[in-house]
């Protein structure tokens, strides 16, 4: 082994590297962005307190109510069996607790949202532990006699796991991140071949350019979608209850957003080194904010804002509530997350023709 | 070779096939127009000769209506580039050869005439095929034919729709001599069905089958006029001496 040779390798290599002031401020930039996001992450403590609605028509035995109060990793509020119920179905409580007096036995009730499993735990262990203190003499007065727990969910199941919380949100990241990178690689490459040169010079308008790379990509996207599902569901057998075309729409809509910002990327590559240099920037915080490390709902306030201008925390939201929940297309939220979707769209699209434009001069 | 004649170029005969007029175009710190005026006639073949950087591309890809001009005015087929460009009335030949390289000969060309709007696309694209010989080759996919022979297709990309323009960025490089020699005989043919031409060129055997030469240096025209008038004014015995004359002597 010759050490000159060796010096000349590495040293052009440092050379590139200086020409490339781009890779090396990556290089550096990069991991601090995602350190500064994962502190700000998981660096604060986190609200770990389940929101819990004690029914007022169907009250539980004092003791367990006092119990419940006294817990700190529990919010407890009051509300009639049906509103309760609603507040349920709309996730802005985690469970509703409440007593049914039946022929045979008197029974208490837990009825879990369930669609997530961490707050399934972590509400189940709350209430045990409530009923468990109120049985016991850590409170004053005599022992009480607890009724049974009876646990229900709202949606999925006592056998719901992990997995089946997470199945959504993977088919969307899998549309988001193939389509991106495809259509960045792809559109650099028009770029640097010089067909895109061919393409401004011949009467195709830059729209058309752009909307048929949509198509095109929007194409292969959902067939992804489909051996993803499928594979899901057969294989893995993640359970899903909504529509498939509402799932597919949504998928259509994010691969549209993801299409059209990766023709917008690809303007500020100049090769497919840098071009795939975007993946930390514009798909590490999607991964940690959108929901899918963590709800969106429990982010610190300071990433909150961030996560709702990632057009996946919409796709996630929407994929999770008609995979999961089983919500119809007309549904407020969905159809808010949809049109939040098409906001972005029209914004990527517009920014992918301009980009377009910018070279034309 | 196609005998059908160019109804895009027989309307145009009055007006100049295209003409610059103090052209002026900079790149950041670098002015690569720096006035630059020329006529094309209808029908003609105008040759653009000039060392690397004097300006050719960006000429060329102003005709094409890429890149605006900073100053001056520009008329392709009596009308701006953009218009000419949008009803597919000009053939442009990149320097590169600028095709996709997963899809075959055919699908090529099928993608470019489906963007120009080409009626009758099979014959068109066997008439083209036959003209730069590749027909044998129609169902080869691009990555895996020679420079020469991506070259011949990035021909009959520029001339599938008929263009009454053609603006060839040196266009036969890589190749070989007999192979440049039909090009040339095809782009004489079109001459004289009233396609005007332009072509940037390296090889001054080349030049001098242009009608008219323009030198280019440093952004501007430097010298124009036929081959034979170059030497004669010159006093040298061939082109490329001619050129070297032009381009030292005093600007």
């Amino acid at each position: 082994m010759s050490p000159r040779r060796v010096r000349a390798v590495a040293r052009r290599i440092a050379s590139q590297f200086r020409r490339d002031r781009r890779s090396l401020g990556l290089l550096i930039v990069a991991p601090i962005l995602i350190l500064s996001l994962v502190g700000a992450l998981w660096g604060t403590p986190a609200s770990d307190t389940s929101r819990i609605a004690v029914v007022t028509d169907r009250p539980l035995p004092p003791a367990v109510q006092a119990a419940l109060e006294s817990l700190d990793s529990l919010e407890v509020s009051t509300a009639t069996l049906d509103v309760a119920m609603a507040a349920l179905r709309e996730g802005s409580i985690d469970a509703v607790l409440s007593t049914r007096v039946g022929t045979v036995s008197t029974e208490l009730v837990l009825t879990l949202e369930g669609s997530d499993p961490f707050r399934v735990g972590a509400t189940l262990g709350a209430i045990q532990q409530a009923i468990i203190a109120a049985t016991t003499a850590t409170i004053p007065g005599p022992p009480a006699a607890v009724p049974a727990l009876r646990v229900e969910h709202l949606h999925g199941g006592p056998d719901y796991t992990l997995l089946d919380h997470l199945a959504p949100l993977l088919i969307g990241l899998f549309a988001f991140f193939f389509t991106f990178l495809l259509s960045a690689v792809s559109f650099l490459r028009e770029r640097t071949t010089g067909t895109l040169e061919r393409l401004l010079a011949s009467p195709l308008r830059r729209s058309e350019l752009v909307v048929g790379y949509l198509a095109g990509f929007s194409f292969f996207a959902l067939i992804q979608a489909v051996v993803i599902i499928a594979f899901t569901v057969l294989v893995l057998n993640v359970r899903y209850t909504g529509n498939i075309a509402t799932i597919f729409l949504i998928e259509a809509m994010l691969v549209i957003v993801s299409v059209s910002l990766g023709l917008f990327v690809s303007a500020f590559a100049r090769n497919e080194l840098q071009a795939v240099q975007f993946i930390p920037v514009v798909l590490l915080p999607q991964i940690f904010l959108s929901g899918l490390l963590v709800p969106v709902d429990q982010l610190p306030d300071l990433l909150r804002p961030i996560a709702a201008v990632l057009p996946l925390t919409y796709a996630n939201e929407a994929l999770r509530a008609v995979m999961i929940k089983g919500f119809p297309l007309s549904d407020p939220l969905i159809v808010r997350d949809l049109a939040a979707l098409a906001a972005f769209g029209v914004v990527t699209i517009a920014g992918a023709v301009a980009s377009i434009r910018r070279e034309v001069a | 070779m196609s005998q059908q004649v160019s109804a895009q170029a027989s309307r145009a005969v009055e007006a100049p096939g295209l003409e610059a007029r103090d052209v002026r175009k900079r790149f950041g710190r670098v002015e690569a127009l720096r006035g630059l005026t020329l006529r094309v006639r209808t029908g003609e073949i105008y040759g653009l000769v000039g060392p690397n950087g004097s300006g050719k591309t960006t000429l060329i890809r102003c005709l094409a209506g890429l890149v605006r001009p900073d100053a001056g005015a520009i008329a392709v087929l009596g009308t701006d580039p953009r218009t000419a460009v949008g009803a597919g009335r000009v053939g442009y030949m990149t320097q590169a050869a600028a095709l996709y390289g997963e899809l075959s000969v055919e699908e090529n060309l099928r993608f470019f005439a489906a963007l120009a709007g080409v009626d009758d696309v099979a014959r068109r694209i066997e008439a083209t095929l036959r003209t730069v010989e590749l027909l044998d080759r129609r169902r080869s996919v691009l990555a895996t034919l020679s420079g020469g022979l991506r070259q011949r297709l990035s021909l009959a990309a520029a001339l599938l729709h008929d263009p009454a323009l053609l603006l060839l960025d040196e266009p036969t490089v890589g190749v070989d001599p007999a192979l440049r020699r039909d090009f040339w005989a095809h782009f004489r043919s079109l001459a004289s069905r009233g396609v005007t031409i332009l072509v940037s060129s390296h090889v001054m055997d080349e030049a001098a089958r242009c009608d008219r030469l323009g030198l280019i240096s440093e952004g501007r025209v430097l010298a124009e006029g036929s081959a034979g008038d170059l030497v004669a004014r010159t006093g040298t015995s061939d082109l490329e001496s001619a050129f070297l004359a032009l381009s030292e002597g005093p600007s």
